[in-house]
């Protein structure tokens, strides 16, 4: 019995904390709408995805491979980035380049977004700077798991 | 003997070997380039200089001969200090290309900098540039500019195989390892130098950019391409499930065995390795009429053992005949000879191989199978399948292995099998051959078992399983203890042989060669 009386009063007084919360934002937030600048914002909700965040310089968002002047990709199969990936979701196939600068290049390169812990460790561990998690894409949903998959040219662009 | 002190701790050492080997005897390891265990000393990459208390300058330990008394120091600070120095003359003219070198990860210019270098070069000159994938051999390709000079190929060439393809050209910082007027490397050890390179100077054409060297596991086995039986590591990727891409084997390299093939194999052994993953056999196959049976290895067994018990009941073992070859190992001879012969008198056993080929005098045999030698020492006579004698009498047929297909063409094939009740095929590969059969039961290969195998000398070397069998694939030692235990003339004999060594200590104890070899 008494423990029963014990829940209840730790209910009201989780109501009582989040109704302060509510109407001290709602006051604040009122105050901002009219034009008076407070210390205080009130509302601290974003209206994403009309309204978004800025993303930090250091954030890990979707993969992008950077591309050499003529447009061929700056890696250089060296699967550094394969070996070093803690979920084995990057696979790597490298052929070879008839160029004489650049031999080795990769003709495959495929990233399973769906098991990608963003890390960051392959971009970390490439020796050319050829992949980087640097677009600020973070919306990465997609309609079957196959969608997933990017593979060089989705990579790429 | 004498007595030396390698880091003040002393050591007795036979007379007259290197300081070198003296350490490695006693399991200090001094770090070397161009010394190989298979030749003498060249002493050129200045990488396993020791300070020896008494002399004035640091000596080479692959080049200097104990003495009694003999102070050597491997670890103070003059021979660390030099061989950083050593090391950074090494790569001044290296270019830093790892990434994307075969080498990277086996290379020991690389481990050696992590051990002993790790310095900041001083060079601020840019590095020369050099012929970086000039062809020099039919598999092998020559970077300059990797190139440290160790002399190790063109030394191979030389006292191995004896052709000389390769030489030194030039001198000081323009020399450089080459082939003379356009005349490519061209034998059957080539792929060797590939492995010996220490640097990734020399890579072969087969391996390069495939695979990096770090991701591959690594197996030791028996080289079954032909009958002198070298010791090889089956290097394999286990392969990327979740990108579906299949376990695969990317090269072989030699193992040292000094009493089978030293340090080397041949190429036909090095290259030919595409018959482990292609075109393999991984599921049982049952012709349609047959439709009483399911196919698993169970339900063959049984189905195979009633068609033995049969004849063996009607007391007509004769119509059994078996085509056998010599890829299949030891135990698995014991066992056909054990139950076929000796318990069922089964007379028509033949062998088909694959056709003999050319051999060499370094290490290659004119057989292109492993075992031909314990085939004739288990007491099987080597008698070629004459398709008539098939034809006639027989009403079981158990064929090992595909190779009748290299003697005859298909269609005789085909009209002999036609004249016959019961065909069983027991196969790794895929072939024209498994629609003639009833049964078609795939085997696992030399790599993917345990056993052994006797070489053209007589030697007995066991080898165990590198990898799983593919699919549904069967050791063939299993299949015939599974057999011998199921038609029942000695269950309790056949119950207790679990394992290839449990079939082997059976072979020692009733064929005399393998109790004397043993």
């Amino acid at each position: 019995m008494i423990k029963a009386l014990g829940y209840f009063i730790e209910i009201i007084r989780g109501i009582v904390i989040t109704s302060r919360h509510f109407f001290v934002n709602f006051f604040f937030r009122i105050l901002n709408v009219l034009g008076i600048k407070t210390k205080r914002k009130g509302a601290v909700t974003i209206q994403y995805p009309e309204q978004r965040k800025e993303i930090a310089t250091r954030h890990r968002s979707l993969h992008r491979l950077m591309a050499r002047e003529d447009g061929k990709p700056r890696c250089v199969a060296c699967m550094l980035c394969a070996t070093v990936c803690p979920s084995e979701c990057i696979y790597v196939e490298a052929a070879e380049d008839p160029e004489l600068e650049m031999q080795k290049y990769p003709s495959k390169f495929i990233i399973d977004i769906g098991r990608c812990c963003f890390c960051g460790f392959c971009v970390e561990a490439c020796p050319e700077d050829a992949i980087r998690m640097d677009t600020g894409k973070i919306e990465l949903a997609g309609y079957s798991r196959d969608d997933l998959v990017y593979d060089l040219d989705k990579l790429l662009k | 003997m004498v007595k030396i002190f390698i880091d003040e701790k002393s050591f007795e050492v036979e007379d007259g070997i290197t300081v070198f080997k003296a350490a490695k005897e006693a399991g200090i390891a001094i770090p070397h380039l161009c010394y190989h265990d298979a030749f003498p000393p060249e002493g050129s990459c200045r990488m396993c200089l020791v300070e020896i208390e008494g002399l004035p300058k640091l000596e080479l330990a692959c080049s200097t001969q104990v003495r009694d008394g003999m102070k050597v120091f491997t670890k103070s600070e003059r021979v660390v200090e030099a061989r950083k120095g050593v090391l950074e003359f090494l790569l001044a003219e290296h270019p830093l290309d790892c990434p994307i070198c075969d080498k990277a990860g086996d290379c020991k210019l690389q481990d050696y900098y992590e051990t002993y270098g790790l310095f900041e070069s001083q060079f601020r000159e840019v590095k020369e540039k050099r012929e970086k994938k000039a062809k020099i051999g039919k598999n092998l390709i020559h970077d300059e500019e990797r190139c440290i000079i160790c002399k190790r190929c063109v030394r191979f060439l030389k006292e191995v195989t004896h052709t000389q393809e390769l030489g030194i050209f030039e001198r000081g910082i323009h020399t450089s390892v080459n082939i003379y007027e356009l005349l490519p490397v061209d034998n059957n050890y080539s792929g060797n130098l590939a492995q010996i390179c220490p640097v990734g100077a020399i890579t072969d054409t087969d391996f390069r950019f495939k695979t990096r060297s770090w991701l591959l596991k690594k197996g030791k086995s028996i080289c079954p391409l032909c009958s002198r039986g070298c010791n090889i590591s089956i290097e394999y990727h286990p392969g990327f499930p979740h990108f579906q891409v299949p376990k695969k084997v990317f090269r072989i390299y030699s193992l040292e065995n000094p009493d089978v093939n030293g340090f080397w194999i041949c190429d036909l052994g090095r290259y030919g390795y595409s018959y482990i993953d292609e075109n393999r056999l991984d599921r049982i196959m049952i012709k349609k009429e047959e439709q009483k049976i399911e196919p698993t290895w169970e339900q063959s067994l049984q189905f195979i053992a009633e068609k033995i018990k049969g004849l063996n009941f009607l007391k007509k073992t004769s119509q059994i005949a078996l085509v056998l070859n010599t890829w299949l190992s030891n135990e698995e001879l014991f066992l056909i000879h054990k139950i076929f012969k000796s318990d069922l008198n089964v007379e028509s056993i033949f062998f088909a191989d694959r056709p003999q080929s050319e051999g060499d005098d370094i290490l290659l045999t004119p057989e292109r199978s492993p075992n031909r030698r314990g085939a004739q020492e288990m007491g099987l006579s080597i008698q070629p399948v004459k398709l008539e004698t098939l034809a006639t009498k027989t009403r079981l047929l158990l064929v090992f292995g595909s190779s009748i297909q290299d003697q005859f063409s298909s269609s005789d094939i085909k009209k002999v099998l036609d004249k016959i009740e019961t065909k069983i095929l027991f196969a790794s590969h895929s072939n024209d051959l498994i629609s003639f059969f009833d049964i078609v039961l795939p085997t696992a290969l030399i790599a993917e078992k345990g056993g052994s195998l006797t070489n053209v000398e007589g030697r007995i070397q066991k080898f165990s399983p590198v990898f799983e069998p593919s699919g549904d694939s069967l050791p063939e030692w299993m299949m015939l203890a599974d057999l011998g235990r199921e038609f029942g003339i000695n269950p309790s004999f056949y119950e207790q042989l679990k394992t290839p060594e449990a079939i082997s200590i059976e072979t020692e104890k009733e064929i005399p060669f393998f109790r004397e070899k043993k």
